[in-house]
């Protein structure tokens, strides 16, 4: 069965490199513009994994997790935080909110692709 | 050679095999050494004993020994882990052969024969059983070409699973970066409290891999704040290390450099260096810090600590040794004495001539005898390491038995002293170490509430200081409290309750006979033997005690000891015609006795004013019996110290320093009180060396006799 992860981000070319990596491994891929519109999408379905930015508009990234956590349905769906070089305390504060798993910007797909790989099988 | 020699020659082998093995195991089972290094030497040690034994029908040794090599046999083919339980049982073992070697010298000896079949039966334990969990490698001996095995152990940490990480993914994962040669998964589930959504998995897997360490870390770093993940480098990593370059960095650096740690794994070891209030050497630690992180195996680090340039961590340097008949050796040494003397005879005569040509010709003479002198007194020099080493063995029993942990430092160990010193210092220097464990570092919990670190620090240390060899035994235990010292003494009528003590005085108390501090003996310390004993054996050797001691921090106690036995530094006197000898260490001064002081002497008292203070003395002519000449109007005192007591001695001429080689006293005089030798001085006639405690003694006595 193919799995799905839900990517948030408001940089529409981030989302396209990081959705066709994801595509071409063989995921499904679900789109998000920032926290609010990913919390939408958290409609109950299976979410295998969210990779999302901390940086957005109307809801950020950490708020988003913290909420998503709340959900029942995603309490245990592991995310990848998408985190700047030096900016330790937002990661802190990711981690605090339950994004175990993080990838530094700039990053290459396959940085990306290795970081789903150790977390979820394709 | 008559089978007896022969015997004595196993015997004396045996031993030295099984100390080596002894402390192979031992450096084995502090971190020092891994135990590839050393698998060969006590391997080795176990084979040559089995068969020298079989040569002299020792079925008992030959029988135990079999077993005991069968299982290093094992262990050196990797066919059986060393796990500090095997290790302890073939200390165990080691201990047993000794007792079995022991009872061939001394057929009273008693050998623990159901210990023996103990330890037999687990020997046999862990060669049936011992193999199972051991995965062989799948691949051919060729496998030095391929990719190292790597060991990783990972803990995982109860969120797991909450956190949304699944192992089994980060296994798949590890397949892209090697091959997985063996893994087993446990999972320790609580007896109650069970909660379905923790995680309760524990993983080992050996992995063959041409990645890095950096790269198989990161495959775990998702999970490393709730997880312990434990990654120790292949074995070939060695050899990898070993070609590098000698560099002069940082022990961290070079691991890091060749990729046996990684950059979490030092800043790991650095915090908890940091942590941790002791504050050793900071190489030694962080690299032992690796080590006890499971980082990387101590073999490792002792490749890496070699390849750091200037460094002192350099196992001392293999010496080679030339067995030598004690015999042989006293005998040049007894030669040599006599060549010093006789070259102080020459000298006499040599001046009298006042011939310039051959007054220097013999000084270049007299420089190559003392050359000779001090080379050849120096064959009887050994190191102290030996002895330091063994106490290793009774720090690790004992604090097993007292359930206290104690790490042992050992500083100075290439320090030399006379062998015959080493010998008698082994009992004292044990004594104090037992008394330091037992009642000077205190008990875990003790320690944690007093904020100290759990680890008692034993530190042990030798040194040369001004032509004597110091030793030092310190903990960082309770220390010695006066007042409660002198609390005891009083009560045990040792001293009266008036009496001003100072604190050392009060310290030194622990050396009177009769006196012990600890109010419940233990098996350990208090085998009758107290420190009165130790003090009268350093005694013996012309030595003396110190104590330096802080409540609550600890207590250093330090031994002075001449270098050597066999020649002093002396102070020549006479009266009338005989020669006597005070050790030069002993004297204080001298100061001429006058006709007036010898006119207060009327009442016959024998003591005298110096300074103000009482000075009881001893005239050498009215002990020895010697015909006062009754021209010597000038008498001179020679003023005594030993330990704290001074004495007066009275002599009639006062003749300068000179170095005696120490002779033992003529049968007919040996029962002679106040005398400890003889030597014979450059005039060729006899000087008596004279034992200054028993003096002292014998003048504070007979003045309080006098006075009562």
């Amino acid at each position: 069965m193919t799995k799905t992860i839900l990517v948030v981000d408001d940089s529409i070319s981030i989302r396209q490199v990081v959705g066709m990596t994801l595509k071409g491994a063989g995921f499904h891929v679900l789109e998000a513009v920032d926290g609010k519109d990913a919390l939408s999408k958290c409609t109950g379905d299976k979410i295998h994994l969210v990779i999302s930015d901390v940086n957005m508009p109307n809801m950020d990234g950490i708020t988003f997790v913290t909420e998503l956590k709340k959900l029942a349905a995603y309490r245990f769906t592991p995310v990848i935080m998408l985190t700047t070089e030096g900016a330790e305390e937002k990661k802190q504060a990711g981690k605090a909110a339950g994004a175990k798993a993080w990838v530094v910007k700039p990053f290459k797909p396959d940085q990306m692709l290795d970081a789903v790989n150790k977390l979820i099988l394709p | 050679m008559d089978m007896e020699q022969a015997k004595q020659l196993f015997i004396d082998e045996a031993r030295e095999l099984l100390e080596s093995m002894e402390q192979c195991l031992l450096e084995v089972e502090s971190g020092e050494v891994s135990i590839g290094d050393h698998i060969d030497a006590v391997f080795r040690a176990a084979h040559t004993i089995k068969g020298s034994a079989g040569l002299f029908g020792f079925d008992d040794i030959v029988a135990f020994t079999h077993n005991v090599e069968t299982v290093l046999d094992k262990v050196r083919d990797h066919k059986l882990d060393l796990t500090p339980d095997l290790l302890s049982l073939l200390l165990d073992c080691q201990s047993h052969m000794g007792q079995l070697v022991q009872a061939v010298v001394d057929t009273q000896a008693e050998v623990d024969k159901e210990t023996g079949s103990a330890l037999l039966q687990q020997l046999l334990a862990f060669l049936q059983g011992g193999t199972a969990v051991v995965v062989q490698p799948s691949t051919e001996p060729t496998a030095s070409s391929l990719p190292g095995l790597w060991r990783l152990k990972v803990n995982y940490g109860a969120d797991v699973f909450k956190d949304g990480m699944d192992p089994s993914s980060q296994l798949m994962y590890l397949q892209k970066l090697g091959q997985v040669a063996a893994i087993q998964l446990r999972a320790d589930f609580p007896s109650e409290g069970f909660d379905p959504e923790n995680c309760y998995l524990e993983m080992d897997l050996q992995l063959q891999s041409a990645a890095s360490k950096q790269e198989l870390e990161d495959v775990f770093e998702f999970i490393q704040d709730s997880s312990e993940v434990v990654i120790q480098p292949p074995a070939e990593m060695k050899d990898k290390l070993q070609q590098l370059p000698v560099v002069d960095q940082p022990i961290g650096q070079v691991l890091l450099d060749a990729g046996a740690v990684t950059e979490k794994e030092l800043e790991k070891a650095l915090q908890s260096q940091t942590r941790d209030i002791r504050q050793d050497k900071a190489t030694v630690a962080v690299g032992q810090m690796l080590v006890q992180q499971g980082s990387l195996d101590a073999g490792l680090l002792d490749a890496a600590l070699n390849k750091q340039k200037n460094t002192d961590h350099k196992r001392p340097a293999e010496l080679q040794f030339l067995k030598v008949e004690a015999r042989k050796l006293d005998q040049l040494i007894n030669l040599i004495g006599e060549l010093v003397t006789a070259g102080a005879a020459n000298q006499l005569l040599v001046q009298a001539q006042e011939d310039e040509k051959m007054t220097e010709s013999f000084g270049v003479m007299t420089a190559l005898i003392e050359q000779i002198r001090d080379g050849t007194l120096g064959l009887r020099m050994v190191q102290i390491g030996d002895s330091f080493s063994r106490l290793k063995r009774v720090v690790r029993d004992v604090s097993k038995e007292l359930g206290k942990e104690i790490h042992l430092e050992i500083q100075g160990a290439e320090t030399e002293l006379d062998k015959s010193m080493v010998e008698k210092l082994s009992d004292p220097l044990m004594h104090i170490v037992r008394n330091a464990l037992d009642h000077g570092i205190e008990n875990k919990e003790m320690r944690l509430y007093k904020g100290k670190p759990a680890q008692g620090l034993l530190r042990l240390n030798a040194y040369h200081e001004a032509g004597a060899v110091v030793l030092e035994i310190q903990d960082d235990g309770q220390g010695l409290d006066a007042a409660k010292l002198r609390q005891k003494a009083i009560e045990k009528g040792l001293i009266s309750a008036e009496q001003q003590l100072s604190e050392e005085d009060c310290f030194k108390l622990i050396f009177a006979a009769g006196f012990s501090t600890a109010s419940a003996v233990t098996n350990l310390s208090g085998r009758g033997v107290g420190m009165d004993v130790v003090k009268r054996n350093l005694e013996e050797l012309r030595g003396q005690i110190f104590i330096e001691s802080e409540l609550g921090k600890g207590t250093l106690f330090r031994i002075r000891l001449p270098l050597t036995l066999a020649i002093i530094d002396g102070f020549e006197v006479s009266v009338t015609d005989t020669h006597f000898v005070v050790p030069l260490n002993m004297v204080q001064e001298c100061i001429e006795f006058s006709a007036e002081d010898q006119a207060g002497q009327a009442e016959k008292r024998d003591y005298f004013n110096l300074r103000g203070e009482v000075l009881p003395f001893v005239r050498l002519s009215e002990l020895f019996r010697l015909q006062s000449s009754e021209t010597a109007l000038r008498e001179n005192i020679v003023v005594v110290q030993y330990g704290t007591q001074r004495a007066g001695l009275i002599v009639d001429a006062l003749h300068g320093e000179l170095q005696a080689v120490i002779k033992p006293l003529h049968a007919v005089v040996k029962s002679a009180k106040g005398l400890s030798g003889s030597t014979i001085l450059g005039s060729g006639d006899v000087g008596f060396i004279l034992d200054v405690p028993q003096l002292i003694d014998f003048a504070i006595q007979n003045e309080s006799c006098v006075a009562s």
